[in-house]
């Protein structure tokens, strides 16, 4: 016991007070009713915190009784068919990982192999996605020296923009891609792996808005992008390396501030 | 001087209530309601604002973490040492390395957010980024859990920390487990450092402290060592060794010769020699513990010799019990005049049981420490440079002459009887003072010694030779009493007196001069009362002569004097309504009064109201006006006459052709003047308005809705 530890060199001097145990005995039994009369009382904000918490509380509570009461029923089951027969078909235990597969199963199964197959090809996870109007894509810039002419467009959503582009003069410039609004990373989702990376964009292969998007590397929801994967070391069937994979987009870029795409494998 | 106090470490939270904390921080303290109407750049800065503050809570919250936790660069290599070993020096830099980085990350991330925002061009859009940024903070916060948990114990065990001084004087308690630095140190200090029967009940650093020659000595109590290698050591063992590193200290090393510890003599020694480099530049003083087991005898030749080799003993000291008899200087110069190359130290022997030699050991070690830092700052720059300013001057002999200082003979007589009662007392006390059988080792030594019967010095007993004799302090309450020297009687002093009588506090109407005042007082009366009776023997005397009539006279004025005062004082002390004297009438009271008393004087009727009216008109102008105004006055033809034409003269004077014209303008002009005043709603001609018509608060300020041209 260190020196500073006061209290634990007092509790050792002179003992606990004589009713210390009875106190924590009454206090655990009533604490029921403190937390109960706090769930009541509480408002607002705390009181949905609060009760969310109790919510994830009582849930692991139950899951826990649940889980008691079908041991203890098992239990009793199996005492019960002990002095029982065997049933029909049993196995013993070392059989137990060998299933026997039916003939029907089997022809399903590669039924529904070469379906997936099949589709594969063309499946990405966010098949469909809502159409944006062009007013929520751009927002109409005024220009000329009145502030008269409104033929200018600025970009709304988050864009890719590749390295190598260069600015066209202003005055043809029809387009502008803000620069705050650039992004060159996606937080890329491996399905099958459940990991995810941070991957450098490579440019946009389809925009599902339309091909003018498609062009201007405009990346909202369900867009394609395709992303390097370099790094991850994939190699294909021939056994090359794979530089780049496409992957789409699973969220709305200019709400959340990233990119969160899925690899499509 | 850097003073070591972990103490004031905040508590860190954990991560949940840390990010609990930030969020209903930033609910509280912005702005909460926000409309889809409001303008674009009104909901931006709303939504701006509650991820900056977020972000600066944040950073304000780690900072002050980071700030409170102290760098192991700028601490003394001592307690840097004592982290190391008790925290893991890595593991306690990777944790505050990892919140600096959150905080950074932090930072980078409300940035990015803010910069997002700026392009949010709807209020979901707006919320939706602040939501994400706070959603990003907390998961970063929530990654840290681990590190901040740990601060939270760090910082709660070293609040716990015995707070040393590693700059002070110190005396270092070290040795093997169980041979008994604790019981040396409980009685040292006042520490209550547990003490048992086995080894390593002492598992961290104690720290206790006691007076020695006035000075303030820390003493540090250490857990047992073993002897192995250092990277056998555990963190027990290693705190030891920490404090045996860094500490400037006077190293008393413990050894149990008796081997009731568990351990064999020669073990103990073996790590004596192991550890000599850790006792470099440190006084050592190595106490063979326990002697009142009786070990000296059946101490085998060859530990005999082992022990000896140690060092010069110090036993003669010892044995004679006389502590001032050490000779610091001479121990030093056996320690170190060693012909062979092995350190020698001062060996000392002890029994912390039977309460022997303790006292020497202390004191010896506080000498040699006190030797030691006293050598160090002379030879230190400071020193040299305080001495070189410092210049005593000596005058030069002016002649051969000597020049005592002066001391009157009656003074020297006294001296000199002042010294030999002394020698009186001395002589008879002297046996007291050599048998100190019991070393009360807390007490001081050097205070003086108690129980003396008189102070030699003044001749005379003190109160303080009371207090001995009648049971020493706590026991004896002095007699204040005895010291009433002011009483005609002294027996008086003992007299009881009550402290409150009939309820009140005597204390308070006590005066000292209060005979003194009274016989003041009689004095003074004596002395009116004989001026007194002169007075009335001299009016006696030659007093004016009346009649027999005039007595009767005098009296009849004295009665008539006060039946009016008495009357005058039931009409002033009257306490009810009356009427006041205007309404009763044209004769006032006072000429009701006049005339009644003159009559009743014996003045003839009518001359009696003369003589009241003309009084009465006499009195202020406004109840003779009144009185004038009752009395008609009738008006000659010619008055008339020439009244009127005085009035027509004024009025041709202000051009109208007579009083009559002039009073019919008068009137009209009225009538005119009160159509007007009816219009403006006036009172009248004094009631005039200036209306403002520009008033400031509806032409000043901002303005709203619309131009200044149209609103
Ligand atoms: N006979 C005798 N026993 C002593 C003396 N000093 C200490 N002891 C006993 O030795 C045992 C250990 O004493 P401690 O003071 O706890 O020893 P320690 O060196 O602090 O031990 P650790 O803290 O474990 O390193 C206790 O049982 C004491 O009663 C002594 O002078 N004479
Ligand atoms: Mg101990």
């Amino acid at each position: 016991m260190p020196q500073g530890d006061y209290i634990d060199e007092h509790r050792k001097k002179y003992g606990r007070r004589f009713d210390y145990e009875e106190k924590e005995r009454k206090k655990e039994a009533r604490s029921v009713r403190v937390v109960a009369s706090k769930a009541h009382s509480l408002t607002g904000i705390k009181a949905k915190l609060y009760n969310k918490q109790r919510f994830k509380e009582k849930a692991i509570m139950k899951k826990k009784i649940n889980m008691h009461q079908q041991r203890n029923k098992k239990n009793k089951d199996a005492d019960a068919s002990a002095d029982k027969d065997v049933k029909k078909g049993a196995v013993p235990g070392y059989l137990l990982d060998r299933e026997e597969v039916t003939r029907s199963k089997v022809l399903s199964n590669t039924v529904k192999q070469k379906r997936k197959e099949k589709a594969g090809k063309w499946d990405v996870p966010l098949p469909k996605v809502r159409a944006v109007a062009e007013d929520e894509m751009f927002k109409v810039m005024k220009s000329g020296k009145r502030k008269n002419k409104e033929w200018k467009r600025v970009v709304t959503k988050a864009t890719f923009v590749g390295d190598n582009f260069t600015r066209k003069p202003p005055k043809y410039e029809r387009f502008i891609r803000p620069m705050g609004l650039r992004v060159k990373k996606a937080n890329v989702t491996h399905p099958e792996l459940q990991t995810t990376f941070c991957l450098d964009i490579l440019g946009v292969k389809k925009n599902p808005q339309g091909q003018t998007y498609t062009q201007l590397g405009v990346i909202t929801k369900g867009t394609v992008i395709e992303v390097n994967v370099s790094d991850l070391g994939l190699v294909t069937n021939s056994g090359k390396v794979v530089w780049s994979k496409y992957a789409q987009v699973m969220n709305n870029v200019e709400n959340d501030g990233c990119v969160n795409a899925r690899l499509l494998v | 001087m850097v003073v070591y106090n972990f103490k004031k470490i905040q508590t860190v939270p954990t991560s949940t209530e840390f990010v609990d904390v930030v969020l209903s921080r930033t609910q509280r303290k912005t702005p909460t309601v926000v409309h889809k109407g409001y303008a674009i750049t009104r909901i931006r800065a709303f939504y701006m604002r509650k991820v900056k503050y977020t972000q600066s809570t944040f950073h304000e919250k780690l900072t002050q973490i980071l700030d409170d936790f102290p760098r192991l660069e700028e601490l003394h290599p001592f307690y840097a040492d004592l982290i190391n070993v008790l925290y893991d020096r890595d593991h306690y830099k990777l944790a505050l390395g990892q919140l600096a980085k959150a905080r950074s990350l932090v930072d980078g991330i409300a940035k990015d957010y803010l910069k997002l925002l700026k392009y949010g061009d709807s209020l979901y859009r707006c919320k939706q980024l602040k939501r994400a940024a706070l959603g990003r903070m907390c998961t970063l916060m929530k990654r840290h859990t681990s590190s901040l948990q740990y601060l939270e114990q760090v910082r709660q065990h070293m609040g716990r920390l015995p707070s040393i001084d590693p700059a002070t004087r110190t005396l270092l308690v070290a040795g093997f487990p169980n041979v008994g630095k604790s019981s040396f140190m409980n009685k040292v200090t006042r520490a209550d450092v547990d003490v048992q029967p086995y080894a390593f009940t002492t598992k961290s650093l104690f720290v206790g402290h006691m007076d020695y020659k006035y000075l303030r000595w820390q003493v540090i109590d250490t857990p047992g060592i073993l002897d192995h290698s250092l990277e056998e050591r555990n963190t027990i063992e290693m705190q030891s060794i920490t404090a045996l590193a860094h500490l400037r200290a006077a190293v008393l090393f413990f050894i149990d010769p008796s081997e009731q510890c568990g351990y064999a003599l020669h073990q103990q020694i073996e790590l004596l020699r192991g550890m000599a480099p850790l006792f470099q530049n440190k006084p050592l003083i190595v106490v063979l513990n326990k002697t009142d087991l009786q070990w000296e005898e059946e101490l085998s030749d060859e530990h005999r010799q082992a022990l000896a080799a140690l060092g010069p003993s110090v036993d003669q000291a010892v044995s004679s019990g006389n502590v001032e008899s050490i000779d610091v200087d001479a121990l030093l110069e056996m320690s170190q005049s060693k012909p062979d190359d092995q350190p020698a130290h001062v060996v000392m022997k002890m029994s912390s049981l039977s309460e022997q030699g303790i006292a020497q050991v202390r004191s010896v070690a506080c000498d040699l420490l006190l030797r030691q830092r006293v050598d160090a700052k002379l030879r230190g720059k400071r020193m040299s440079g305080a001495l070189n300013r410092l210049h005593v001057a000596q005058p030069a002999a002016r002649d051969a002459r000597r020049r005592p200082p002066v001391i009157p003979s009656s003074v020297q007589r006294k001296l000199d009887d002042l010294d030999k009662a002394a020698m009186a007392t001395a002589a008879g006390t002297s046996d007291d003072e050599q048998e100190n059988g019991d070393p009360d080792v807390t007490m001081d030594e050097d205070t003086p010694i108690r129980g003396e019967a008189k102070n030699p010095s003044l001749g005379r007993k003190l109160e303080r030779d009371r207090m001995w004799e009648l049971g020493g302090p706590g026991v004896f309450a002095s007699d204040w009493r005895r010291e009433y020297r002011d009483l005609q009687r002294a027996e008086w002093a003992y007299d009881i007196i009550p402290e409150i009588v009939d309820g009140h506090n005597i204390a308070d109407f006590v005066d000292p001069d209060i005979e003194q005042k009274l016989l003041d007082l009689e004095r003074e009366e004596e002395a009116r009362v004989a001026a007194e009776e002169e007075v009335m023997e001299e009016e006696d005397e030659d007093g004016p002569v009346l009649t027999a009539e005039q007595l009767e006279r005098v009296r009849a004025i004295r009665e008539k004097r006060a039946v009016l005062r008495q009357e005058s004082w039931m009409e002033k002390t009257k306490n009810r309504p009356s009427v006041p004297a205007s309404r009763l009438g044209k004769r006032t009271r006072v000429e009701e009064h006049l005339e009644a008393h003159l009559n009743e004087m014996g003045m003839h009727e009518e001359d009696a109201q003369d003589v009241a009216e003309g009084i009465a008109d006499k009195m202020p102008l406004r109840k003779a006006a009144k009185r004038r105004r009752l009395v008609e006055v009738e008006e000659t033809e010619t008055q008339m006459i020439e009244r009127k034409e005085a009035l027509d003269a004024a009025a041709r004077k202000a051009g109208f052709a007579n009083a009559n014209q002039k009073a019919f303008a008068k009137k009209v002009a009225a009538r005119k003047q009160a159509k007007i005043h009816a219009r403006t709603r006036q009172h009248g001609d004094g009631d005039r308005h200036i209306p403002n018509l520009r008033p400031r608060h509806l032409f000043s300020g901002k303005r709203g809705m619309g131009k200044t041209q149209r609103r």
